[in-house]
């Protein structure tokens, strides 16, 4: 079942389009990665997806409505995003900045309700946050503070979520934590997730489905077994990569690689 | 309350914490209320003065209290509290610690607005006071409409980086053609326009406070009832979209009714620079970032600072006066460069 088809997206920046073009749908309750090299316009979609650009042409549906037609408080309900790089405003503590989550539920002058509470102290707790709580964001490491933003979208309660590189600046045993718990909110709760990330084993290992990228089009789509191989990663990355079986998931990865010797 | 169970002891500590500054601010306020009271040419005693406000003064005493001092006093109050919280909107859609009414040139276009009328219409105690205000508006109104519209682009919105260089560019070309103004004006009203650019409340009668109270006291409830807004907008834009704030629409109206608290101060008081910059940022050291406290603590310090330095400018060089906006700028500018040096990038 799908939940967000994009539908001949064109998306981009004032005067150059990043994603011309592009079809594709996320389906429902599974994990999906988007890779490709920089700039290959991974991020431009994801901000089409989450409303944050304007699709120039085309549009993106949530559940066959288009998202710039709905209320963008009830988009907030039910699709959470985390974007690449966030700052915290100084002198706020992770259990404000989490509560902030909450914002789309809230109304009038922002009072948290018994519910919101419970979101807001489950966010903290999932995220292994809760000895930080009271601390002040400024004041955390950098894997820390990327917990507590993500926390922040775990505490808006959406079905959905988008999350950009949610991985980066955490060390290896970090960015597994963030992936596992990405993957036990999938499992666990049915939640859709569509993610951007750089590390290739990571997206197979954890992904139902994958999106290549290159030059603002889609260039290969599926499971990662479809996607992650080697003439894809040729004409996605421009490597000439070796592959193997991951030990733990049994996807294929990507052992070794070496640039592509060969002209294009 | 059932609520409040969930909270931590030390979030039921710092909101204890920032309500007990709030009344502190509060308190500060009526201290320095009693000590403008008894300031000016004319002294009297502090208990002269509480016998007057309770009605048992002498004639003289009660006209120098309600007709010269009270209303001088409420003004100043009333105008550094529109400006600091003008400045703590602008700081939150702007997304930039450093804007102000001042820097954004909404101060200058009032001025301007204002200006130009003195020039044409040179009577200022002929004119209905109560238009003052709205000139001011107008004037602030049109810049600001003119920085938004210069920094708009169509699918991206407002970049608050733009809206910055934009104000910063807009303010410059003002105050260079209010110069060019000042000088086919006639001297009597060039003083009048360089006291006002000072920042001098100079409009101290009843009916000054009664044209400005209606805006402070519908604008600044309206912006409270916005914190939560300007707490997710100070997340970014990314952030705040993902949350469900509309922001164009929410920067928009926030704007408006920055740009009518300041544009109401400044046609008063004149130009009083810093109040916008430092109100806020005083706010947020003392209670953190979250606006359903910055907001009232911002709109307190405002308007404790612009009546200290009222204050003070009637004092020190008795009995001519010094415009509070100069004592705002000598007390601020050190404050500010403090500040500064204390930043982390």
């Amino acid at each position: 079942m799908t939940v967000l088809t994009i539908d001949h997206v064109a998306v981009g920046y004032a005067n150059s389009l990043i994603v011309e073009d592009l079809s594709v749908s996320i389906p429902k309750g599974k994990i999906t990665t988007i890779i490709g090299p920089n700039g290959c316009g991974k991020s431009t979609l994801l901000k089409a997806i989450s409303r944050v650009l304007k699709t120039q042409s085309g549009a993106v549906y949530l559940d066959g409505r288009a998202i710039h037609q709905l209320q963008t408080k009830e988009v907030a309900k039910r699709m959470a995003i985390l974007p690449q790089s966030a700052n915290a405003p100084g002198g706020l503590t992770v259990f404000e900045l989490v509560s902030y989550g909450r914002f789309p539920h809230q109304g009038g002058f922002g009072t948290l309700k018994k519910e919101d509470y419970e979101h807001i102290n489950w966010a903290i707790f999932v995220t292994g946050l809760n000895e930080f709580k009271d601390r002040s964001v400024e004041a955390l490491s950098g894997g820390q503070r990327q917990r507590v933003w993500i926390a922040m979208a775990l505490a808006q309660g959406t079905e959905i979520l988008i999350l950009d590189e949610p991985t980066t600046y955490l060390d290896l045993a970090h960015q597994l934590e963030v992936l596992i718990l990405l993957q036990r909110l999938n499992e666990e709760e049915g939640r859709t997730i569509v993610m951007v990330l750089h590390d290739l084993n990571h997206a197979s290992r954890f992904s139902h489905n994958m999106i290549s990228m290159k030059n603002g089009t889609l260039i290969k789509e599926g499971s990662p077994e479809e996607v992650m191989t080697c003439l894809n990663l040729q004409s996605v990355f421009n490597i000439d990569a070796r592959m193997t079986t991951c030990p733990f998931s049994k996807n294929p990865i990507c052992l070794s690689y070496q640039l592509n010797q060969k002209n294009e | 309350m059932k609520e409040q169970t969930y909270m931590t002891n030390s979030q039921r500590k710092s909101m204890r914490k920032n309500l007990f500054i709030i009344g502190i601010l509060c308190l500060l306020i009526v201290i320095v209320f009693m000590i403008s009271m008894n300031t000016g040419f004319i002294r009297l005693s502090p208990l002269e003065v509480i016998q007057t406000l309770f009605g048992s003064g002498t004639e003289k005493q009660h006209l120098i209290l309600f007709e010269f001092r009270l209303p001088r006093i409420i003004i100043a109050v009333l105008v550094g509290m529109g400006l600091a919280v003008s400045g703590c909107v602008l700081q939150g859609i702007s997304q930039n610690a450093l804007a102000d009414p001042g820097i954004l040139g909404i101060n200058a276009g009032a001025g301007l607005a204002v200006m130009l009328f003195i020039s044409f219409f040179p009577s200022t105690t002929a004119v209905p006071v109560f238009l003052l205000p709205i000139l001011a508006f107008t004037g602030a109104g049109i810049t600001a409409i003119i920085i938004y519209a210069l920094s708009y682009k169509r699918n991206e919105g407002i970049s608050p980086m733009r809206l910055i260089l934009t104000g910063v560019a807009i303010a410059a070309g003002i105050s260079s053609a209010m110069i060019v103004l000042t000088l086919r004006l006639s001297p009597d009203n060039y003083q009048f326009v360089a006291t006002w650019l000072a920042g001098s409340i100079w409009g101290s009668n009843w009916k000054f406070v009664l044209s400005l109270l209606p805006w402070i006291v519908v604008l600044i409830p309206f912006i409270f009832s916005k914190a939560r807004v300007l707490n997710v907008l100070n997340l970014g834009d990314l952030t705040a979209t993902g949350l469900g704030a509309s922001i164009e629409k929410e920067r928009r109206v926030l704007l408006a009714a920055a740009v009518g608290l300041a544009g109401a101060s400044v046609s008063i008081s004149g130009g009083i620079g810093f109040v916008g910059l430092i109100g806020p940022h005083l706010a947020r050291q003392l209670v953190g970032s979250r606006h359903q406290y910055v907001i009232p603590t911002a709109a307190l310090t405002g308007g404790l600072l612009v009546l200290i330095a009222d204050t003070i400018g009637r004092w020190i060089l008795q009995p001519s006066e010094i415009p509070a906006g100069i004592v705002v700028a000598v007390i601020g500018a050190p404050y500010f460069l403090y500040l500064l040096t204390r930043i982390k990038d």
